[in-house]
């Protein structure tokens, strides 16, 4: 008897706990963009909404405010379903949007329990909302469009990795500035252009897809990635390209300050496969593979050296240097260091092996 | 001393191991990285070692006064044998307090997080309802059956749990460890003393030490259960260490929980829900232990019995639970518990430990 009552005590105590939320009946959206017009904020959300069958319809709700808080619950005032955002898979900011940075949105999502950790976000150019509706359109009709295609960029080419957590892991450590991914719209399809770079959550600069294979080198991510080389041939006269593809890269850097200018030096080593190569360029001869190789050595560590530059320009450190750094002296001092930053001597060593040539000669 | 001849009450001296670590590891490894980080930044993984070793000798002392004090039961006779009636009633009282409030506040945290991550609509009171029922259940049904839960409190979670937490090394910075010895000593030190509340809960050991079929042999596991929990803390500070740096850790409420949302499988996309779901059998047995020494203590000092004060202890939690509401409160509440906490083990244990070596040579040369 007492037990009945025991259980019968709990199963009311359970009543309570009505807290469910049924998949066909919230409206799960699955990536969202954030622009600036006029100074006022516009929100783009894009949901699927379920047909017969398998078939998903994309849909798109937008809203515009004064502020970036009140974009969801606005998005509700126009939704027959209550809202879910515990699916979104990608944010995507416009480039003004991003100019005028992104630190309380992104201080947002990372507050909210419902949101995972491999969120992605990227910026767009120009309109967020635009690239959106094209992926919302009938050829590619796809919700999770653009956060499929910025993981298998990451998995296979030359994206290094990032989401919703080292976003955060950048913006906050010292020593490191955070990077997204950059889309722009090419006629009918969004297409992935680089890089771009953030400095205390504003974006400031990019990096095109190319140079992006050299970030992921550099970041020490050992595998994957295509680059494109230049290679002449004296004697011809005509400039062909190489393509390599990365099997398995490493880069070492060492820190040493003596005297005024301190000096980085940054050893690359890639295993690559050449994917692709002129006629000309008989490759299983062994000078011609050595001629390639130097030159390959030689192109990258110009780059290297360019891409460098170009983060002391823009004052932006997204290979995490000062990190490096500090992980290498005590007492480190990230003012101090970033007062230097640009003096830095940086002098990158590549060297490249040619591991395969494909099945064929 | 009736129930100490009584070999059905007792318990094996390997199960100790069980009932310290599952007491010690609760709320607390869910969130303490903020804390030690704040201070020993990425050499908080030394804080924790050096906690562990303060924690060790400290079970070593609680051992040494039961040994010294053989006619002792458990700390109320042990309190009554040396300091008199009535102040060592006193002491025995605030000490029950304390166990109490160790009971609230770990009860009042995990409800916070379930309401945070979970289900922000439940109510505090729906759930600690139906947890306080439980632990009525359990409790009355003695020390064996608590002591039982202890040891699947230890089990499963490791198996279900520290296996997620192994996932985010995926994005794992080893750089971060670097350099070794970048803070100073007292910040380790400073580190360590943040640390030590984390292990708190071992202290219980005074109440059930009569408990134990043969109290010279348990030592050892008693040792190794703080070993273990040693274990389980480095191995989350290092996950942790790796994968924040110190200053990305500064925002994050629950650290822990933060690492169970990377492991990502096709069935289920978010594992920090189920590490949570899990979480209640780290936290139950805490609370049994707690509840049942309070108890027992009630019963030791003023002969109610455990059928009675437990129903009373278990309603006076469940209401108090009920007026700390806020977030700021649940807050000041852990600090509160953990300094006591802090200052039971570290002043309370070794000062009495003296007091009775003391006392009992003086005795002995009075007797001469």
């Amino acid at each position: 008897m007492k037990r009945i009552a025991f259980i019968l005590l709990i199963m009311l105590a359970l009543t309570g706990c009505k807290n469910y939320r049924v998949v066909d009946e919230v409206q799960i959206i699955q990536a969202m963009g954030y622009d600036v017009k006029n100074g006022n904020y516009i929100g783009t959300a894009i949901y699927p909404t379920f047909k017969q069958g398998p078939m998903t319809k994309p849909n798109i709700l937008t809203t515009s405010s004064s502020t970036t808080y009140d974009l969801i619950p606005r998005l509700s005032s126009k939704s027959a379903l209550p809202i879910e955002e515990g699916q979104l898979r990608l944010v995507l900011f416009g480039e003004e949007f991003a100019k005028g940075g992104i630190t309380e949105v992104v201080h947002s999502l990372a507050r909210n329990n419902k949101i995972g950790s491999r969120l992605q976000l990227a910026v767009a150019k120009g309109d967020a909302e635009e690239l959106l509706r094209i992926t919302a359109k009938k050829t590619l009709s796809d919700t999770l469009y653009l956060s499929n295609l910025v993981e298998q960029n990451i998995r296979a080419m030359n994206l290094p990795k990032m989401n919703l957590h080292l976003f955060l892991y950048n913006y906050f450590g010292k020593g490191r500035d955070p990077f997204l991914p950059y889309f722009e719209k090419k006629g009918d399809f969004v297409k992935l252009e680089g890089i771009a770079l953030f400095k205390d959550g504003r974006f400031v600069g990019k990096v095109n897809l190319r140079d992006s294979f050299l970030v992921k080198v550099l970041l020490n991510e050992t595998k994957n990635g295509m680059y494109q080389l230049r290679v002449a041939d004296y004697r011809k006269k005509e400039e062909s390209r190489v393509l390599l593809q990365n099997l398995f890269a490493r880069s070492r850097y060492e820190w040493k300050k003596r005297g005024e200018r301190p000096v980085l030096t940054i050893s690359i080593h890639i295993q690559a496969a050449v994917k692709d190569y002129p006629s000309w360029l008989d490759m299983p001869q062994k000078n011609t593979l050595k001629m390639v190789r130097e030159k390959m050595e030689k192109d990258i560590e110009t780059s290297v050296k360019n891409l460098m530059e170009y983060f002391k320009e823009k004052e932006v450190d997204p290979l995490g240097i000062g990190d490096f750094v500090r992980s290498q002296t005590r007492n480190w001092n990230e003012e101090e260091f970033y007062r230097e930053y640009k003096e830095i001597d940086i002098r990158p060593h590549v060297k490249v092996d040619i591991i395969q040539t494909g099945i064929g000669e | 001393m009736n129930e100490q001849g009584n070999e059905r009450f007792l318990i094996s001296p390997f199960l100790v191991f069980f009932i310290i670590h599952c007491s010690q590891v609760g709320v607390g490894v869910l969130s303490f990285q903020r804390a030690v980080m704040k201070e020993a930044g990425h050499d908080s993984w030394m804080s924790v070692i050096v906690a562990s070793c303060v924690v060790h000798v400290l079970i070593w002392i609680v051992y040494k006064i039961f040994q010294s004090a053989p006619n002792a039961e458990d700390i109320v006779s042990l309190h009554a044998q040396y300091l008199g009636k009535w102040l060592g009633n006193l002491l025995s009282v605030l000490l029950l307090i304390y166990f109490f409030l160790l009971a609230l506040t770990v009860l009042r945290t995990y409800i916070e997080i379930i309401q945070v991550w979970m289900f922000s609509l439940i109510g505090a009171w729906q759930f600690s309802l139906i947890f306080l029922l439980l632990t009525y259940y359990t409790v009355l049904g003695g020390f064996r059956v608590v002591v039982g839960l202890c040891f699947w409190g230890v089990v499963i979670p490791l198996w279900v749990i520290l296996p997620m937490l192994f996932f985010p090394l995926e994005y794992a910075h080893y750089r971060n460890l670097l350099p070794i010895f970048d803070h100073s000593l007292i910040d380790i030190f400073r580190g360590a003393k943040a640390m030590t509340v984390q292990y708190l809960g071992f202290e219980m050991l005074l109440m059930y030490y009569s408990f134990l079929k043969h109290p010279e042999q348990s030592h050892k596991w008693a040792q190794w259960g703080n070993a273990f929990t040693t274990l389980i803390y480095l191995i989350v500070i290092f996950i942790s260490l790796v994968f924040y740096n110190e200053e990305q850790v500064q925002h994050i409420i629950w650290p822990t929980l933060t690492l169970a949302k990377i492991p990502e499988v096709p069935f289920i996309e978010r594992m920090e829900y189920i590490v949570l779901s899990i979480y209640v059998l780290v936290i139950f047995p805490i609370i049994c232990l707690a509840v049942w020494s309070v108890s027992r203590g009630a019963k030791r000092i003023f002969s109610i019995k455990q059928r009675k004060s437990v129903p009373i202890i278990l309603s006076l939690l469940f209401v108090v639970s009920l007026f700390i509401v806020q977030r700021e409160n649940i807050e000041k509440l852990n600090m509160l518990t953990s300094k006591i906490g802090f200052y039971v083990v570290i002043v309370y244990i070794p000062v009495l430990y003296i007091y009775i070596s003391i006392a009992k040579r003086f005795k002995k040369t009075v007797q001469q």
